[in-house]
Protein backbone atom coordinates (compact mmCIF):
# COMPACT_ATOMS: atom_id res chain seq x y z
CA UNK A 1 0.00 0.00 0.00
CA UNK A 2 2.66 1.91 0.77
CA UNK A 3 6.66 1.72 -0.66
CA UNK A 4 9.52 3.46 -0.12
CA UNK A 5 13.05 3.09 -1.73
CA UNK A 6 16.07 3.79 -1.12
CA UNK A 7 14.73 7.03 0.53
CA UNK A 8 18.30 9.51 1.21
CA UNK A 9 18.58 12.76 3.16
CA UNK A 10 21.42 15.09 3.92
CA UNK A 11 22.13 18.02 5.66
CA UNK A 12 24.99 20.30 5.05
CA UNK A 13 26.50 17.19 3.69
CA UNK A 14 25.98 14.57 6.37
CA UNK A 15 23.72 11.95 5.12
CA UNK A 16 21.48 10.90 7.88
CA UNK A 17 19.25 8.67 5.65
CA UNK A 18 21.15 6.53 3.52
CA UNK A 19 19.25 4.20 1.20
CA UNK A 20 15.73 3.55 3.42
CA UNK A 21 13.32 1.02 2.05
CA UNK A 22 9.82 0.74 3.88
CA UNK A 23 7.19 -1.36 2.85
CA UNK A 24 3.55 -1.20 4.43
CA UNK A 25 0.35 -3.08 4.17
CA UNK A 26 -2.75 -2.60 4.85
CA UNK A 27 -3.43 -2.75 8.37
CA UNK A 28 0.04 -3.40 9.26
CA UNK A 29 0.91 -2.00 12.82
CA UNK A 30 4.88 -1.32 12.34
CA UNK A 31 7.36 -0.15 15.25
CA UNK A 32 10.43 1.90 13.95
CA UNK A 33 13.11 1.43 17.21
CA UNK A 34 16.70 2.33 17.27
CA UNK A 35 19.11 4.93 19.38
CA UNK A 36 18.94 8.35 19.44
CA UNK A 37 19.92 10.25 16.14
CA UNK A 38 19.32 7.25 13.88
CA UNK A 39 17.24 9.25 11.68
CA UNK A 40 13.84 7.93 12.70
CA UNK A 41 12.17 11.82 12.77
CA UNK A 42 13.82 12.68 9.51
CA UNK A 43 12.35 9.31 8.02
CA UNK A 44 8.93 9.65 9.03
CA UNK A 45 9.51 13.88 7.57
CA UNK A 46 10.63 12.68 4.20
CA UNK A 47 7.88 10.18 4.01
CA UNK A 48 5.41 12.33 4.41
CA UNK A 49 6.30 14.66 2.35
CA UNK A 50 7.48 17.31 5.56
CA UNK A 51 10.54 17.79 4.31
CA UNK A 52 11.84 17.19 1.07
CA UNK A 53 14.15 13.81 -0.03
CA UNK A 54 17.20 13.79 -1.88
CA UNK A 55 16.51 10.59 -3.55
CA UNK A 56 14.77 7.80 -3.25
CA UNK A 57 10.81 6.41 -4.79
CA UNK A 58 7.81 6.45 -3.32
CA UNK A 59 4.20 4.18 -4.02
CA UNK A 60 1.20 5.89 -2.92
CA UNK A 61 -1.99 6.45 -3.15
CA UNK A 62 -2.29 7.52 -6.56
CA UNK A 63 1.93 8.83 -6.63
CA UNK A 64 4.79 6.47 -8.18
CA UNK A 65 7.34 8.55 -8.31
CA UNK A 66 11.04 9.50 -7.37
CA UNK A 67 11.23 12.06 -4.24
CA UNK A 68 12.31 14.54 -6.03
CA UNK A 69 9.89 14.56 -9.13
CA UNK A 70 6.58 15.13 -6.84
CA UNK A 71 4.72 17.68 -8.29
CA UNK A 72 2.47 19.94 -5.53
CA UNK A 73 -0.14 17.80 -6.42
CA UNK A 74 1.30 14.40 -5.57
CA UNK A 75 2.38 16.22 -2.27
CA UNK A 76 -0.96 17.24 -1.63
CA UNK A 77 -2.46 13.61 -2.68
CA UNK A 78 0.09 11.71 -0.19
CA UNK A 79 -0.67 14.66 2.81
CA UNK A 80 -4.37 13.96 2.29
CA UNK A 81 -3.62 10.50 3.11
CA UNK A 82 -1.70 10.21 5.67
CA UNK A 83 -2.05 11.23 9.34
CA UNK A 84 1.06 12.89 11.03
CA UNK A 85 0.84 12.31 14.96
CA UNK A 86 3.47 14.78 16.36
CA UNK A 87 5.68 14.11 19.58
CA UNK A 88 5.14 17.53 21.33
CA UNK A 89 1.35 17.16 20.02
CA UNK A 90 1.66 20.63 17.92
CA UNK A 91 -2.26 21.76 18.89
CA UNK A 92 -3.49 24.73 17.25
CA UNK A 93 -3.54 26.57 19.87
CA UNK A 94 -6.02 28.65 19.82
CA UNK A 95 -8.26 26.27 19.11
CA UNK A 96 -10.60 23.95 21.42
CA UNK A 97 -9.92 20.17 21.18
CA UNK A 98 -13.20 20.12 19.07
CA UNK A 99 -12.20 22.77 16.64
CA UNK A 100 -8.70 21.59 16.11
CA UNK A 101 -10.30 18.27 15.05
CA UNK A 102 -12.79 19.84 12.57
CA UNK A 103 -10.48 22.69 11.08
CA UNK A 104 -8.60 20.49 8.67
CA UNK A 105 -12.47 18.68 7.71
CA UNK A 106 -13.62 22.07 6.96
CA UNK A 107 -10.99 23.97 5.59
CA UNK A 108 -9.05 21.25 3.57
CA UNK A 109 -11.87 18.47 3.00
CA UNK A 110 -14.22 20.81 2.55
CA UNK A 111 -16.81 18.72 4.65
CA UNK A 112 -19.68 21.29 6.29
CA UNK A 113 -20.07 22.43 9.68
CA UNK A 114 -22.20 19.81 10.99
CA UNK A 115 -20.86 16.59 9.25
CA UNK A 116 -17.48 17.98 10.70
CA UNK A 117 -18.55 18.54 14.48
CA UNK A 118 -20.34 14.87 13.81
CA UNK A 119 -16.80 13.11 12.61
CA UNK A 120 -14.92 15.29 15.20
CA UNK A 121 -16.91 14.58 18.27
CA UNK A 122 -16.59 10.47 17.29
CA UNK A 123 -13.10 11.23 17.20
CA UNK A 124 -12.76 12.39 20.38
CA UNK A 125 -15.49 9.83 22.00
CA UNK A 126 -12.72 6.90 20.50
CA UNK A 127 -10.09 8.43 22.14
CA UNK A 128 -12.06 9.10 25.36
CA UNK A 129 -12.18 12.73 25.39
CA UNK A 130 -15.84 13.54 24.49
CA UNK A 131 -16.11 15.92 27.77
CA UNK A 132 -13.26 18.24 27.27
CA UNK A 133 -14.37 18.82 23.16
CA UNK A 134 -14.07 22.76 24.20
CA UNK A 135 -11.19 23.00 25.90
CA UNK A 136 -8.41 24.73 24.70
CA UNK A 137 -4.95 23.24 24.58
CA UNK A 138 -3.71 24.94 27.45
CA UNK A 139 -6.46 23.23 29.23
CA UNK A 140 -5.36 20.19 28.87
CA UNK A 141 -2.65 17.57 30.10
CA UNK A 142 -0.34 16.59 28.26
CA UNK A 143 -2.00 12.71 27.68
CA UNK A 144 -5.25 14.29 26.86
CA UNK A 145 -3.15 16.61 24.44
CA UNK A 146 -2.09 14.19 22.48
CA UNK A 147 -5.02 11.87 22.48
CA UNK A 148 -6.81 15.00 20.73
CA UNK A 149 -4.00 14.71 18.23
CA UNK A 150 -4.42 11.42 17.84
CA UNK A 151 -7.95 11.84 17.47
CA UNK A 152 -7.38 15.08 14.91
CA UNK A 153 -5.10 12.58 12.48
CA UNK A 154 -7.92 9.39 12.94
CA UNK A 155 -10.82 11.94 11.93
CA UNK A 156 -9.44 12.50 8.73
CA UNK A 157 -9.53 8.53 7.51
CA UNK A 158 -5.97 8.24 6.49
CA UNK A 159 -4.34 5.24 4.75
CA UNK A 160 -1.60 5.23 7.05
CA UNK A 161 -1.42 7.05 10.67
CA UNK A 162 2.57 8.14 11.52
CA UNK A 163 3.55 8.50 14.94
CA UNK A 164 6.74 10.16 15.85
CA UNK A 165 7.48 9.14 19.57
CA UNK A 166 3.79 9.82 20.62
CA UNK A 167 4.80 9.29 24.52
CA UNK A 168 8.10 10.39 24.90
CA UNK A 169 7.11 14.37 25.94
CA UNK A 170 4.93 12.85 28.62
CA UNK A 171 5.16 12.93 32.33
CA UNK A 172 5.26 9.03 33.19
CA UNK A 173 1.60 8.20 34.54
CA UNK A 174 0.24 9.96 30.95
CA UNK A 175 2.00 7.50 29.16
CA UNK A 176 -0.15 4.52 29.70
CA UNK A 177 -3.77 6.52 28.45
CA UNK A 178 -2.04 6.98 24.84
CA UNK A 179 -0.63 4.34 24.34
CA UNK A 180 -4.23 2.53 25.23
CA UNK A 181 -5.43 4.40 22.74
CA UNK A 182 -2.96 3.82 20.33
CA UNK A 183 -3.84 -0.43 21.22
CA UNK A 184 -7.27 -0.06 20.76
CA UNK A 185 -6.38 1.72 17.03
CA UNK A 186 -4.02 -0.73 16.14
CA UNK A 187 -6.53 -3.25 17.02
CA UNK A 188 -9.24 -1.98 15.28
CA UNK A 189 -6.88 -2.30 12.29
CA UNK A 190 -5.80 0.90 11.42
CA UNK A 191 -2.35 0.70 9.79
CA UNK A 192 0.60 2.49 11.60
CA UNK A 193 4.01 3.66 11.45
CA UNK A 194 5.29 4.01 15.29
CA UNK A 195 8.66 5.57 15.84
CA UNK A 196 8.83 4.44 19.87
CA UNK A 197 10.82 4.20 22.99
CA UNK A 198 8.35 1.89 23.93
CA UNK A 199 9.29 -1.97 23.96
CA UNK A 200 6.18 -2.91 25.33
CA UNK A 201 4.69 -1.24 22.59
CA UNK A 202 6.95 -2.59 19.85
CA UNK A 203 6.76 -6.02 21.04
CA UNK A 204 3.25 -6.59 22.09
CA UNK A 205 1.01 -4.54 19.59
CA UNK A 206 2.96 -4.27 16.68
CA UNK A 207 2.99 -7.15 13.52
CA UNK A 208 6.52 -5.86 12.67
CA UNK A 209 9.66 -4.07 14.04
CA UNK A 210 12.23 -1.97 12.33
CA UNK A 211 15.61 -1.44 13.71
CA UNK A 212 17.65 1.56 12.64
CA UNK A 213 20.94 3.00 13.18
CA UNK A 214 23.10 5.30 11.46
CA UNK A 215 20.75 6.03 8.93
CA UNK A 216 20.32 2.24 7.20
CA UNK A 217 17.77 -0.29 8.45
CA UNK A 218 19.94 -2.85 10.23
CA UNK A 219 17.05 -5.48 10.33
CA UNK A 220 13.55 -5.99 10.59
CA UNK A 221 10.72 -8.53 11.27
CA UNK A 222 8.45 -9.56 13.40
CA UNK A 223 8.51 -8.53 17.10
CA UNK A 224 9.43 -12.18 18.12
CA UNK A 225 12.23 -12.45 15.70
CA UNK A 226 13.47 -9.13 16.44
CA UNK A 227 13.20 -9.21 20.34
CA UNK A 228 14.27 -13.16 20.81
CA UNK A 229 16.66 -13.99 18.07
CA UNK A 230 18.15 -10.49 17.00
CA UNK A 231 20.39 -11.54 14.24
CA UNK A 232 22.58 -8.37 14.51
CA UNK A 233 24.98 -7.40 16.66
CA UNK A 234 23.89 -3.79 16.82
CA UNK A 235 20.14 -4.97 17.20
CA UNK A 236 21.61 -6.96 20.42
CA UNK A 237 23.52 -4.07 21.83
CA UNK A 238 20.54 -1.95 21.43
CA UNK A 239 17.95 -4.11 23.26
CA UNK A 240 20.48 -5.05 25.72
CA UNK A 241 21.25 -1.49 26.62
CA UNK A 242 17.40 -0.42 26.53
CA UNK A 243 15.81 -2.40 28.11
CA UNK A 244 18.68 -2.40 31.10
CA UNK A 245 17.28 1.13 31.23
CA UNK A 246 13.36 0.46 32.18
CA UNK B 1 3.41 79.95 45.17
CA UNK B 2 -0.10 79.35 44.55
CA UNK B 3 -1.81 77.86 41.05
CA UNK B 4 -4.12 79.66 39.41
CA UNK B 5 -6.99 77.34 39.30
CA UNK B 6 -9.58 79.52 37.57
CA UNK B 7 -6.65 79.67 34.87
CA UNK B 8 -6.61 75.93 35.17
CA UNK B 9 -10.00 75.50 34.25
CA UNK B 10 -9.81 77.65 31.52
CA UNK B 11 -6.68 75.90 29.90
CA UNK B 12 -9.01 72.51 30.68
CA UNK B 13 -12.03 73.79 28.32
CA UNK B 14 -9.41 75.05 25.74
CA UNK B 15 -7.38 72.33 25.39
CA UNK B 16 -9.93 69.62 25.22
CA UNK B 17 -10.29 70.70 21.70
CA UNK B 18 -6.74 69.08 21.14
CA UNK B 19 -7.97 65.89 22.58
CA UNK B 20 -9.67 64.68 19.47
CA UNK B 21 -6.55 65.93 17.41
CA UNK B 22 -4.37 64.10 19.55
CA UNK B 23 -6.41 60.63 19.41
CA UNK B 24 -6.72 61.44 15.29
CA UNK B 25 -3.21 60.99 15.09
CA UNK B 26 -3.06 58.18 17.07
CA UNK B 27 -5.54 56.14 15.20
CA UNK B 28 -4.78 56.89 11.95
CA UNK B 29 -0.91 56.03 13.03
CA UNK B 30 -2.11 53.00 14.25
CA UNK B 31 -4.57 51.88 11.57
CA UNK B 32 -1.85 52.40 8.66
CA UNK B 33 0.73 50.66 10.75
CA UNK B 34 -0.44 47.96 11.83
CA UNK B 35 -1.40 46.30 8.83
CA UNK B 36 2.11 47.64 7.17
CA UNK B 37 4.04 46.38 10.06
CA UNK B 38 2.55 42.84 10.12
CA UNK B 39 3.53 43.11 6.02
CA UNK B 40 7.05 44.74 7.07
CA UNK B 41 7.65 41.90 9.76
CA UNK B 42 6.51 38.71 7.09
CA UNK B 43 9.27 40.28 4.69
CA UNK B 44 11.94 39.94 7.06
CA UNK B 45 10.70 36.30 8.55
CA UNK B 46 10.46 35.25 5.12
CA UNK B 47 13.35 37.22 4.24
CA UNK B 48 11.96 38.24 0.65
CA UNK B 49 14.86 39.09 -1.19
CA UNK B 50 15.41 43.08 -1.83
CA UNK B 51 12.93 43.98 0.29
CA UNK B 52 14.21 42.53 3.31
CA UNK B 53 17.15 44.73 3.54
CA UNK B 54 15.20 47.61 2.69
CA UNK B 55 13.13 46.82 5.85
CA UNK B 56 15.81 46.31 7.72
CA UNK B 57 17.40 49.65 6.57
CA UNK B 58 14.15 51.07 7.33
CA UNK B 59 13.60 49.93 10.60
CA UNK B 60 17.49 50.76 11.84
CA UNK B 61 16.75 54.33 10.35
CA UNK B 62 13.62 55.10 12.29
CA UNK B 63 14.97 53.46 15.41
CA UNK B 64 18.29 54.32 15.42
CA UNK B 65 17.09 58.39 15.25
CA UNK B 66 15.62 60.52 17.86
CA UNK B 67 11.74 61.20 16.81
CA UNK B 68 12.50 65.20 17.05
CA UNK B 69 14.78 64.48 13.87
CA UNK B 70 12.35 62.81 12.30
CA UNK B 71 9.40 65.79 13.13
CA UNK B 72 11.89 67.89 11.82
CA UNK B 73 12.98 66.17 8.91
CA UNK B 74 9.50 65.12 7.38
CA UNK B 75 8.36 68.89 8.64
CA UNK B 76 10.83 70.70 6.23
CA UNK B 77 11.29 68.30 3.78
CA UNK B 78 7.36 67.27 2.70
CA UNK B 79 6.18 70.98 2.04
CA UNK B 80 9.18 71.98 -0.12
CA UNK B 81 8.90 68.79 -2.21
CA UNK B 82 5.01 68.57 -2.45
CA UNK B 83 5.63 72.75 -3.77
CA UNK B 84 7.77 71.45 -6.59
CA UNK B 85 4.60 69.31 -7.52
CA UNK B 86 1.76 70.64 -6.99
CA UNK B 87 3.36 74.35 -6.19
CA UNK B 88 2.40 77.12 -3.70
CA UNK B 89 -0.95 75.17 -2.33
CA UNK B 90 1.77 72.72 -0.35
CA UNK B 91 2.04 75.31 2.35
CA UNK B 92 -1.58 75.61 3.16
CA UNK B 93 -2.16 71.60 3.82
CA UNK B 94 -3.25 71.18 7.34
CA UNK B 95 -0.07 70.14 9.02
CA UNK B 96 -1.41 67.62 10.75
CA UNK B 97 -1.02 65.39 7.42
CA UNK B 98 2.53 66.12 8.71
CA UNK B 99 2.15 64.41 11.99
CA UNK B 100 0.14 61.47 10.31
CA UNK B 101 3.34 60.68 8.29
CA UNK B 102 6.17 61.34 10.92
CA UNK B 103 3.90 58.86 13.64
CA UNK B 104 2.56 56.44 11.16
CA UNK B 105 6.02 56.14 9.93
CA UNK B 106 7.52 55.97 12.78
CA UNK B 107 4.88 52.78 14.38
CA UNK B 108 5.78 51.26 11.42
CA UNK B 109 8.99 50.38 12.52
CA UNK B 110 7.74 49.83 15.99
CA UNK B 111 5.20 47.46 14.77
CA UNK B 112 7.98 45.78 12.22
CA UNK B 113 9.80 44.79 15.08
CA UNK B 114 6.85 43.92 17.81
CA UNK B 115 5.29 41.71 14.85
CA UNK B 116 8.32 39.65 13.89
CA UNK B 117 9.01 38.35 17.38
CA UNK B 118 5.22 37.92 17.84
CA UNK B 119 5.03 35.97 14.84
CA UNK B 120 8.39 33.90 15.93
CA UNK B 121 6.81 32.86 18.85
CA UNK B 122 4.16 30.84 17.60
CA UNK B 123 5.54 27.46 17.73
CA UNK B 124 6.13 26.07 14.16
CA UNK B 125 5.18 22.84 14.96
CA UNK B 126 1.39 24.28 14.29
CA UNK B 127 2.34 24.93 10.75
CA UNK B 128 3.59 21.15 9.82
CA UNK B 129 0.56 19.84 12.24
CA UNK B 130 -2.26 22.05 9.78
CA UNK B 131 -0.05 20.80 6.36
CA UNK B 132 -0.60 17.38 7.22
CA UNK B 133 -4.40 17.50 7.90
CA UNK B 134 -4.67 19.32 4.27
CA UNK B 135 -4.62 22.82 4.53
CA UNK B 136 -2.59 25.12 2.78
CA UNK B 137 0.32 27.17 3.99
CA UNK B 138 -2.03 30.47 3.30
CA UNK B 139 -4.94 29.09 5.07
CA UNK B 140 -2.53 28.25 8.36
CA UNK B 141 -1.08 31.40 8.23
CA UNK B 142 -4.48 33.34 8.66
CA UNK B 143 -6.35 30.60 10.53
CA UNK B 144 -3.62 29.76 13.29
CA UNK B 145 -0.30 31.77 13.25
CA UNK B 146 -1.26 35.24 12.43
CA UNK B 147 -4.48 34.85 15.50
CA UNK B 148 -1.75 34.07 18.19
CA UNK B 149 1.00 36.12 16.92
CA UNK B 150 -1.62 39.16 16.78
CA UNK B 151 -2.59 38.32 20.74
CA UNK B 152 0.84 37.36 21.93
CA UNK B 153 2.05 41.09 20.33
CA UNK B 154 -0.70 42.62 22.20
CA UNK B 155 1.12 44.05 25.05
CA UNK B 156 4.33 45.34 23.12
CA UNK B 157 1.25 46.92 20.91
CA UNK B 158 -0.09 48.36 23.62
CA UNK B 159 3.26 49.86 25.03
CA UNK B 160 3.91 51.38 21.20
CA UNK B 161 0.02 52.92 21.41
CA UNK B 162 1.05 54.46 24.58
CA UNK B 163 4.51 55.69 23.25
CA UNK B 164 2.62 57.01 20.25
CA UNK B 165 0.30 58.58 22.00
CA UNK B 166 3.10 60.53 24.11
CA UNK B 167 5.17 61.26 21.14
CA UNK B 168 2.35 62.86 19.65
CA UNK B 169 2.54 65.40 21.91
CA UNK B 170 5.36 66.45 19.96
CA UNK B 171 3.49 67.57 16.78
CA UNK B 172 3.23 71.36 18.09
CA UNK B 173 6.15 71.31 16.62
CA UNK B 174 4.30 71.29 13.53
CA UNK B 175 2.08 73.51 14.05
CA UNK B 176 -0.63 71.50 14.72
CA UNK B 177 -3.72 72.42 17.19
CA UNK B 178 -3.08 69.14 20.01
CA UNK B 179 -3.00 69.33 23.46
CA UNK B 180 -0.11 70.56 24.19
CA UNK B 181 -0.05 73.02 21.52
CA UNK B 182 -3.32 74.29 22.91
CA UNK B 183 -2.31 74.32 26.23
CA UNK B 184 1.82 76.12 25.25
CA UNK B 185 -0.31 78.95 23.88
CA UNK B 186 -2.66 79.63 26.61
CA UNK B 187 0.45 79.19 28.46
CA UNK B 188 2.17 81.91 26.51
CA UNK B 189 -0.32 84.79 26.81
CA UNK B 190 -0.79 84.31 30.74
CA UNK B 191 2.66 83.38 31.91
CA UNK B 192 1.31 80.74 33.68
CA UNK B 193 3.06 77.99 32.79
CA UNK B 194 2.79 75.37 35.21
CA UNK B 195 -0.68 75.39 35.79
CA UNK B 196 -0.85 75.13 31.70
CA UNK B 197 0.96 72.15 32.11
CA UNK B 198 -0.36 70.24 34.49
CA UNK B 199 -3.58 70.46 32.73
CA UNK B 200 -1.42 68.66 29.89
CA UNK B 201 -0.32 66.61 32.28
CA UNK B 202 -3.65 64.88 33.63
CA UNK B 203 -4.99 64.56 29.96
CA UNK B 204 -2.37 62.99 28.86
CA UNK B 205 -2.47 60.86 31.77
CA UNK B 206 -6.13 59.80 31.50
CA UNK B 207 -5.62 58.96 27.73
CA UNK B 208 -2.83 56.63 28.72
CA UNK B 209 -4.89 55.00 31.21
CA UNK B 210 -7.97 54.91 29.63
CA UNK B 211 -6.04 53.15 26.50
CA UNK B 212 -4.26 50.88 28.69
CA UNK B 213 -7.36 49.52 30.41
CA UNK B 214 -9.16 48.55 26.62
CA UNK B 215 -6.14 46.93 25.37
CA UNK B 216 -6.07 45.25 28.71
CA UNK B 217 -9.61 44.05 28.09
CA UNK B 218 -8.95 43.41 24.19
CA UNK B 219 -5.84 41.12 25.60
CA UNK B 220 -8.42 39.25 28.38
CA UNK B 221 -11.16 38.72 25.79
CA UNK B 222 -9.14 37.07 22.93
CA UNK B 223 -6.08 35.19 25.19
CA UNK B 224 -8.81 33.36 26.71
CA UNK B 225 -7.40 30.69 24.85
CA UNK B 226 -3.86 30.44 26.78
CA UNK B 227 -5.76 30.75 30.45
CA UNK B 228 -5.15 27.50 32.25
CA UNK B 229 -8.14 27.08 34.62
CA UNK B 230 -6.57 28.30 37.08
CA UNK B 231 -4.42 30.95 36.43
CA UNK B 232 -5.82 34.56 35.10
CA UNK B 233 -3.97 37.58 35.36
CA UNK B 234 -5.61 40.71 36.51
CA UNK B 235 -5.26 43.99 35.17
CA UNK B 236 -2.98 46.65 37.67
CA UNK B 237 -5.41 49.40 38.33
CA UNK B 238 -2.58 51.27 39.01
CA UNK B 239 -1.83 53.91 36.93
CA UNK B 240 2.10 54.04 36.50
CA UNK B 241 2.15 50.20 35.77
CA UNK B 242 3.34 51.61 31.94
CA UNK B 243 6.30 49.36 30.79
CA UNK B 244 9.06 49.76 28.45
CA UNK B 245 8.04 48.33 25.32
CA UNK B 246 10.03 44.82 25.28
CA UNK B 247 10.21 44.55 21.65
CA UNK B 248 13.42 42.72 20.49
CA UNK B 249 13.07 39.84 23.71
CA UNK B 250 12.32 36.86 21.37
CA UNK B 251 13.19 37.82 18.20
CA UNK B 252 15.76 35.51 17.19
CA UNK B 253 14.00 32.40 18.34
CA UNK B 254 13.30 30.60 15.35
CA UNK B 255 15.48 32.26 12.88
CA UNK B 256 15.31 29.60 9.97
CA UNK B 257 13.24 26.48 10.20
CA UNK B 258 15.61 24.73 11.23
CA UNK B 259 15.21 25.49 14.77
CA UNK B 260 11.83 23.57 15.45
CA UNK B 261 13.05 20.20 14.17
CA UNK B 262 16.44 21.24 16.10
CA UNK B 263 13.88 21.37 19.49
CA UNK B 264 11.93 18.44 19.20
CA UNK B 265 15.21 16.71 19.58
CA UNK B 266 15.85 18.23 22.84
CA UNK B 267 12.53 17.64 24.41
CA UNK B 268 14.36 15.16 27.27
CA UNK B 269 13.23 11.34 26.25
CA UNK B 270 11.39 9.21 28.61
CA UNK B 271 12.09 5.26 28.15
N1 LIG C 1 16.98 20.00 10.20
C1 LIG C 1 18.16 19.41 10.47
N2 LIG C 1 19.32 20.04 10.21
C2 LIG C 1 20.50 19.44 10.47
N3 LIG C 1 20.63 18.23 11.01
C3 LIG C 1 19.51 17.57 11.31
C4 LIG C 1 18.22 18.10 11.06
N4 LIG C 1 17.30 17.21 11.45
C5 LIG C 1 17.97 16.17 11.91
N5 LIG C 1 19.29 16.36 11.84
C6 LIG C 1 20.33 15.39 12.22
O1 LIG C 1 19.94 14.15 11.75
C7 LIG C 1 20.25 13.11 12.66
C8 LIG C 1 19.03 12.27 12.90
O2 LIG C 1 18.05 13.02 13.55
P1 LIG C 1 16.63 12.44 13.90
O3 LIG C 1 15.91 13.50 14.63
O4 LIG C 1 16.02 11.91 12.68
O5 LIG C 1 16.99 11.25 14.86
P2 LIG C 1 16.02 10.33 15.69
O6 LIG C 1 16.38 8.93 15.34
O7 LIG C 1 14.63 10.76 15.52
O8 LIG C 1 16.50 10.59 17.16
P3 LIG C 1 15.68 10.70 18.49
O9 LIG C 1 15.46 9.30 18.97
O10 LIG C 1 16.59 11.46 19.39
O11 LIG C 1 14.42 11.44 18.18
C9 LIG C 1 20.78 13.80 13.90
O12 LIG C 1 22.16 13.64 13.91
C10 LIG C 1 20.41 15.23 13.72
O13 LIG C 1 21.40 16.05 14.26
MG1 LIG D 1 13.15 11.63 16.80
Amino acid sequence: MLKIEGLRKSYDGNEILKGISVDVSKGDVISIIGPSGSGKTTLLRNMTTLEQADGGHIQFADVDKDFQKLSSKDIQTIRRNVGFVFQNYNLFNNKTALQNITEGLIVARKVNKSEAKKIALEALERVGLSDRQNHYPSQLSGGQQQRVGIARAVALNPKVIFFDEPTSALDPELVGEVLKVMRDLAESGTTMVVVTHQMNFARNVSNKVIFMADGHIVEQGSPESIFEHPSEKRTQEFLTDILANV
Amino acid sequence: MSLNTDFMVKVAHTAIQGVPVTLQIVLVALLISLPVGCLFALIRIYRIKGLEQIVKLYVSFVRGTPIIAQILIVYSAFPSLLNMIIGKAAFSINPIYYAYIVFTLNSIATLTEVFRSALQTVDKGQLEAGLMVGMRPRQIFWRIILPQALISALPNITNATLYLMKNSSLAFIMSVKDITAIAKTEAAFNYNFLEAYLVVWVYYLIICYSAEVIFYLLERYFSKYRRSTKKTTYFNWQPFSIKQPNVSAEAELTESGRGDHAQNRRIKKKL
